[in-house]
């Protein structure tokens, strides 16, 4: 028993000693805190693959036929869809983009470095605009507060365009603040041009104002108005575009390549290729490849037999080379938008000469000829009562071509015309649905949507 | 308790010794019940430090004091006490110690007990056992022979890993897989040897690097109540590795083994009547541009003609896989002088394996010396080394070959290899060629390990001893991965290079205390263990190959690169007593403080104990009765033991070195980073583990019959769950959280027989079964699915997209005659068997003895993608019956049984993951050995003292009647928890004949 105490006591004085042995927890391989240079980097690249070009974005592009594996039914491109299909989807967007993005946007007005605060604003309404075109209600006002909010509440979408634009806003007034401390070749996209920043900031206020066109409670002509006067300062010139350079190296691939790998089986949708030549769009070898075997423009349609890869049309390399831009939002789109927004304001002969300078500019950006552009304007170029929302949105869904915009202006506007396709397990769905992972871990009672439901601005 | 003995004879005899003692030389010769002569029987003058050991010839020699009293022992035999009085020449008969009851077994830090007192179940390995099943895997030599004990092997390829489960898995995201521990030193068994973003597949479970030969025995503690004075470390069950020693004053006898074995794939089933073409009417040939697909729905092969002639028939597996052949050698020398034992073993084993470029070659050195110090004071040193070098392929639904090769249409030709140009010759696109990917992947893994030790044993007197034991595990890992550019599958080639530096000490101080007081044997123990751990792993990648064939990672055309380093510490203060009550009482409590690194600071020291009694009723019973049934014991403990189941560093939320596709940042020269995605948990504690442990024991005619049951139930409690999910609109996706709960109760039983035991002739059986139910009863409040768990379901299930049923479980069928696909995921197998069992029978007869084993699993789901491509491509043996089919179930257009036929093409190109599920139950021969052991007699005349030549087949018998796979033993991505029960093209396993000669000098 003796002895039991004696040990005791050598174990008890030891325990002091064991303390600090046993303090060595400390993480010596990641930093506790980073500058705003350094977060700003890694948001832009997440943005152009994750928030544009990602796993959501690409079921998108078979939702809207834009694109196709050859695999034959059932899949995404025939509607069959699980939620856990896009827990990848919110990781990417609530995880790696918006909350680095609230983080970046506190260090930076935290450090009164106001034009990083601005860039994580616009970045923060365009990554949350796009989540709420995809999934209606969504969390926000709850969100980014870890283990103290641990199950953040769904906000409505109305409420989540109202803070998208609340963003914007903000960003052009900390941006009007002409804060010396910009951003260098940290910002992929515009390089620390604050001036770029703020014609992004106008084209997306423009953007989300024209979402609204049939939202319950808001009037088109009201939405047209607010966004035309956007567009007054928004982007003049194609170089104004919101692009990503990809490098093209190993490691640097364009996120569309990838996506059309071999391994993946996505070639071009013969949606997209016949509406082409249908119109005898001078953009077709512009945005398509020929088919290797045939020599032939010939998109896959979905639900028909696979065939050979090699029998199929892949997009230009403008749209997924391996060092291809990623036109997230463009002065092409901001055309567009004036020129729906003209129609609903001022009709069609006021949209005309903006319609068509809006398809003028797109072609110039692929590197069409002049007398191509403007043969195609001859025969494409006038607008009529009847015609005029149906061949803007057609254009712009052309303009828009890989862009998500294209499904939020089908569902808007019924524009271009889509049929469901063959062994379809619904009609086309109009929203996407929530993520397997958050129903787990977050249930809301918005979680039961399905596919086909509409989100609360696609009011019939 | 025999050292209470040992000093109470000393007290009472001390004086007549020292005062009449007169010294002469003893003689003797020591033999078996055969009249063999022993060779190596330790023969000591007990309360003395004399001692010799026998010659080949059985005789020994040795001086001692009249009254002597001789102690007369070797490993496999009973103890035998002789007293001398007058004799100068003594003939000793030693009895082999029949059965498990009577064994001394090593346990908890390396302390030896008498299984008879032993309060929890444990059961025990003979290195020979280990060793002849020929696996080269160390935990595969362990399949199906210990009750409780799972063990899965991933893959055929050498050197894959294999993963232990004692007693069910009992956490959710952490490490399940029990502790391994050689000779008193904790030993590293994770899986290795597998860069991120190269081979897919398994890597290795580093306790290959272990020479099954230099194996004395090994010990499997299961229960909680067995493990308590582990620690944390110990919570998933302990395997106790005892090595060979050498013994005092025995000549060396030198051992030479030589091993020769040839593998055959054991192949998945697939249909061999039909070519290649996309439906199935046409023929695709696969070489022309336009005619290429994945798909074997073409034409009969029989009727196929192609340029007027049959086609001719390829098969892809006999082109692909070879007959492997691996050689095992292994020389050891064991002796030792008047004061000191030796044992020294090398062994070179080379596995080259059935798939081409797979190979697994190590080099093990291991060395042990004992030497007496002085009177109280013995040490041992003792030093492993490997060398383990593995090249292997990738797996899995990876651009390794398998995927595509099993799938690969049998009218296929698949060589040349490439094309005049040098591209690759496919006939599908999207995919490596197979032949291709051996000449154009690399993946090499070279492991150089060091395992010393150092034990002191100071024994100032009898009923104290106090032990000092530092050991280390140090190892150094280098992988490599390579591929050349594929322009088939838009990749532009990898080199990856990766360092591992492991390093494990460890330290006991250990004092033992045994006393005897009245009909009270007592013995106490109090120790201090202190453990650290230490890796650095640096990772060197460049995607982008700039030269054809050169794989330096410094000229690639994109590289990159990261290091971490990991530390943790451990200390932990432990006792335990023991107390037996007149042989037939025994009680055991211990209790330990353990504290940590990884936890919260204010909670990282925590308690834990377990106390358990057993009642050995047989020494109560009446004599008459206790010739039928000589041994009979009732056990029961309970214990609760912490353990901290999470990495380093996991309290805090630190910002991550940003990545693109698996590349680290610069990305086109911006370096960057992002918050991590797991938040830290500031307040970790120790999870717990809580069991019920109840057992029975019977020996019948002495021993002749031995019987043992245990049943559990253990539960953990506060189950450390690392980055379990959070929502990710918290700005996480994960975090720690210290709240699952998952229980496991279950029966192991283990039956030993001896029925025939003649001179000449003997049979001898081993019966066990497992049966373990489980079931997750909580993960985090709110959450009841975190992947494959999923509340109040066994662990492990499979989970993903089905069909429709109705009430009755019948399929629902629309009207296009096809089964109705749920719109929702849901449960669609089990991974857990029902019940595992283990059958091994041994003949014997005079020199020649027969061994075979079989090996259980009923129930257990397992997941063949092998199977489910199988469908889609038209390669499965099912789709062999191509007519239209009409599919079971009821229709929904009227409510009664389906009459609609669909294509099967368009049938089996539609099944649903759950369509994958099978049924894992197998039974199989794991192995036959045939052994014959040539007679001494014969061996006279020569310098051999032993010989030995045996035969063994492994795998030669597989019955698994759901499984359309090759063996069903698989978990083809590993032995994480996740990757369980999936057979995706992995390297089959293989079938082997094994030729072993072996030479005693």
């Amino acid at each position: 028993m003796k002895k039991i105490t004696i040990s005791l006591i050598v174990l008890i004085t030891s325990l002091s000693g064991c303390k600090k042995f046993l303090n060595v927890n400390k993480d010596p391989n990641n930093p506790t805190n980073v500058q705003e240079a350094l977060l700003l980097a890694p948001i832009e690249v997440s943005i152009s693959d994750n928030v544009y070009a990602g796993n959501a974005p690409v079921i998108i592009q078979d939702f809207i036929q834009g694109i196709a594996p050859n695999q034959p039914n059932p899949g995404f491109w025939n509607y069959q869809v699980f939620n856990t299909d896009f827990d990848g989807d919110w990781n990417a967007f609530y995880v790696i983009t918006m909350n680095n993005l609230k983080i970046l946007n506190d260090k930076a007005e935290a450090d009164a470095k106001l034009n990083y605060a601005a860039i994580a604003k616009i970045l923060t309404a365009y990554t949350l605009g796009t989540a709420t075109d995809f999934w209606g209600d969504i969390p926000y006002s709850q969100a980014f507060q870890g283990i103290s909010r641990i199950t953040p509440v769904y906000d409505k979408q109305e409420d989540i365009y109202k803070d998208v634009q609340s963003l914007l806003s903000s960003a052009i007034a900390e941006i009007g603040q002409a804060s010396t401390v910009t951003p260098g070749t940290d910002d992929y996209f515009y390089n620390g041009t604050m001036s770029s920043w703020l014609k992004l900031a106008y084209v997306l206020k423009a953007r989300y104002f024209m979402h609204l066109t049939k939202a319950p409670g808001y009037t088109a002509a009201v939405q047209a108005d607010s966004a035309l006067n956007a567009l007054t300062k928004g982007m003049q010139a194609n170089s104004d575009d919101l692009g990503f350079a990809y490098a093209g190296a190993a490691g640097t691939e364009n996120s569309w390549y990838l996506t059309f790998s071999p391994v993946s089986t996505y070639v071009m949708n013969s949606t997209v290729i016949d509406s082409l030549k249908a119109r005898n769009d001078p953009r077709l070898p512009k945005m398509a490849k020929t088919a290797v075997n045939t020599g032939l423009y010939t998109g896959r349609t979905i639900g028909s037999i696979p065939g050979d890869l090699n029998a199929y049309s892949y997009p230009s390399d403008y749209y997924a080379g391996i060092s291809a831009s990623n036109y997230i939002v463009t002065y092409n789109e901001a055309l567009f938008l004036q020129a729906e927004a003209t129609l609903i304001k001022s009709g069609y002969s006021a949209a005309q000469p903006v319609y068509q300078q809006a398809i003028t500019q797109h072609m110039l950006k692929l590197g069409v000829a002049q007398t191509d552009i403007d043969a195609y304007v001859v025969t494409r170029g006038t607008l009529t009562a009847a015609n005029a929302l149906q061949r803007i949105m057609e254009e712009k869904s052309v303009a828009n071509f890989l862009n998500e915009e294209n499904w939020t202006d089908w569902r808007r506007t019924g524009f271009p015309l889509l049929t469901k396709v063959s062994g379809a397990l619904s009609e086309i769905p109009r929203r996407l649905l929530y993520s397997e992972s958050d129903i787990l871990t977050n249930p809301q009672p918005q979680q039961s949507a399905k596919l086909t439901d509409r989100v609360w601005w696609d009011a019939q | 308790m025999r050292k209470e003995r040992l000093l109470l004879f000393c007290l009472i005899f001390a004086c007549t010794l020292h005062v009449v003692g007169q010294t002469k030389t003893i003689t003797g010769k020591i033999i078996d019940s055969a009249g063999h002569a022993l060779a190596g029987v330790s023969v000591r003058v007990k309360s003395t430090t004399t001692g010799t050991s026998s010659g080949t010839d059985g005789a020994f020699s040795l001086s001692a004091k009249d009254n002597a009293v001789l102690i007369v022992s070797a490993i496999g035999y009973e103890e035998k006490e002789i007293s001398v009085r007058e004799q100068t020449h003594v003939e000793i008969l030693l009895l082999r110690s029949t059965q498990a009851m009577d064994e001394v077994v090593v346990t908890s830090l390396g302390i030896r007990r008498d299984k008879r007192n032993l309060t929890f179940s444990s059961q025990q390995l003979k290195g020979d056992e280990l060793v002849a099943t020929k696996e080269t895997n160390l935990v595969n030599a362990m399949a199906g022979k210990v009750s409780g004990v799972q063990v899965t092997s991933s893959s055929g390829t050498p050197g894959a890993s294999s993963r232990i489960v004692i007693r069910g898995n009992t956490s959710p995201l952490g490490d399940n897989q029990a502790l391994f521990v050689v000779d008193g030193i904790p030993v590293n068994n994770d899986e290795t040897s597998n860069i991120g973003g190269g081979a897919a597949g398994s890597g290795s479970n580093r306790l290959v690097d272990i020479d099954p030969s230099t194996i004395e025995s090994m010990n499997i503690l299961k229960g909680a109540a067995a493990t308590a004075l582990y620690g944390s470390a110990g919570a998933k069950g302990v395997v106790i590795i005892t090595t060979k020693s050498g013994a005092v004053d025995r000549k060396p006898i030198i051992t030479l083994s030589s091993d020769l074995s040839f593998e055959h794939p054991i192949l998945p089933k697939r249909q061999w009547k039909y070519a290649q073409g996309p439906n199935d009417s046409t023929f695709f040939n696969g070489n022309d541009a336009s005619q290429k697909t994945s798909a074997s729905w073409g034409p009969l092969m029989d009727t196929l003609k192609i340029d007027g002639k049959p086609a001719p028939r390829y098969d892809p597996y006999k082109i692909f896989f070879r007959t492997g052949v691996t050689t095992n050698n292994n020389i050891s020398i064991a002796g030792g002088g008047n004061n000191s034992s030796y044992f020294m073993s090398y062994s070179y084993m080379n596995q080259k394996g059935i798939v081409p470029k797979n190979d697994f070659r190590r080099n093990s050195l291991f060395f042990k010396y004992t030497n007496k110090i002085y009177k109280s004071l013995t040490s041992t040193f003792q030093l492993g080394y490997s060398n383990s070098n593995q090249n292997r392929l990738p797996e899995g639904a990876s651009n390794g070959p398998l995927f595509v090769l099993l799938y690969e249409p049998i009218s296929w030709n698949p060589y040349p290899v490439v094309n005049p140009d040098g591209s690759q010759r496919l006939y599908r696109n999207s995919r490596n060629a197979p032949l291709w990917a051996i000449d154009n992947m690399n993946n090499n893994s070279v492991v150089n390990r060091f395992l010393p030790a150092m034990t002191v044993n100071f024994t100032p007197a009898d009923w104290l001893t106090v032990t000092e034991r530092v050991g280390a595990d140090i190892y150094i890992e280098q992988d490599k991965y390579t591929e050349s550019p594929s322009p088939a599958i838009g990749l532009l080639g990898k080199i990856l290079d990766q360092n591992i530096n492991f390093r494990q000490f460890n330290h006991d101080l250990i004092v033992n205390l045994s006393k005897k007081v009245g009909d009270f044997n007592l013995n106490l123990l109090l120790g201090n263990n202190i453990l650290t751990n230490y890796s650095q792993t640096v990772n060197l990648s460049s995607q982008g190959l700039t030269i054809n064939d050169y794989y330096n990672v410094a000229a690639g055309a994109t590289p990159s690169m990261s290091e971490a380093h990991y530390l943790t510490r451990k200390v932990g203060f432990y006792s335990q007593a023991n107390i037996e009550y007149r042989k037939f009482l025994v009680l055991s409590l211990t209790g330990r403080y353990d504290g940590s690194s990884v936890l919260a600071t204010n909670k990282s020291f925590y308690p834990y104990g377990s106390a358990a009694a057993g009642f050995i009723f047989s020494e109560l019973l009446p004599q008459n009765v206790q010739q039928v049934m000589n041994f009979g014991k009732l056990r029961f403990s309970y214990a609760t033991v912490g353990n901290e189941q999470v990495g380093a560093y996991s309290l805090n939320t630190p910002y991550i070195l940003a990545q693109r596709n698996g590349n680290n940042y610069p990305f086109q020269g911006q370096p960057g980073f992002l918050l991590s995605s797991t938040l830290g948990n500031p307040t970790l504690q120790n999870e717990r583990l809580d069991e019920y442990e109840g057992g029975l024991e019977l020996g019948f005619l002495h021993n002749r019959i031995s019987f043992e049951g245990s049943y559990f139930s253990r539960k953990s409690n506060h189950g450390i769950i690392p980055g379990a999910p959070i929502s990710d609109a918290t700005g996480y996706n994960g975090t720690t959280v210290n709240s699952a709960q998952i229980q496991n109760k279950g029966i192991e039983l283990l039956l030993n027989a001896n029925p025939i035991k003649t001179k000449d002739f003997s049979w001898n059986f081993t019966f066990n079964f497992t049966r373990i139910r489980n079931k997750v009863l909580q993960l985090m409040p709110g959450v009841s699915q975190l992947g494959r768990l999923i509340v109040g379901q066994p662990y492990n299930i499979f989970y993903g997209s089905k069909y429709q049923r109705n009430p009755q479980g019948q399929l629902l069928i629309d009207a296009t005659g096809m089964p109705l696909v749920d719109t929702v995921q849901g449960i669609v197998g089990n991974v857990n068997p029902d019940w595992l069992a283990g059958l091994s029978n041994t003949f014997r007869y005079k020199q020649l003895s027969l061994t075979f084993f079989f090996d259980m699993k009923q129930g257990g789901d397992v997941q063949n993608d092998v199977e489910a491509g199988g469908f889609f491509y038209g390669t499965a043996k099912v789709t062999e019956n191509r007519g239209p089919l009409v599919v079971k179930g009821i229709s929904v257009v009227d409510n009664k049984p389906n009459t609609v036929a669909v294509n099967a093409h368009d049938y089996y190109t539609t099944r649903q993951y759950e369509s994958s599920i099978q049924d894992g139950t197998y039974i199989k021969l794991r192995t036959i050995t045939l052994t014959y052991d040539v007679k001494p007699s014969i061996l006279g005349k020569t310098p051999f003292k032993g010989a030995t030549v045996s035969v063994v087949g492994r795998n030669l018998w597989i019955y698994s009647p759901h499984f359309t796979g090759g063996d069903p033993e698989v978990s083809s991505y590993g032995s994480a928890n996740g990757n369980q029960g999936i057979y995706a093209y992995s390297t089959p396993n293989s079938r082997s004949f094994n030729f072993t000669l072996k030479l005693i000098f």
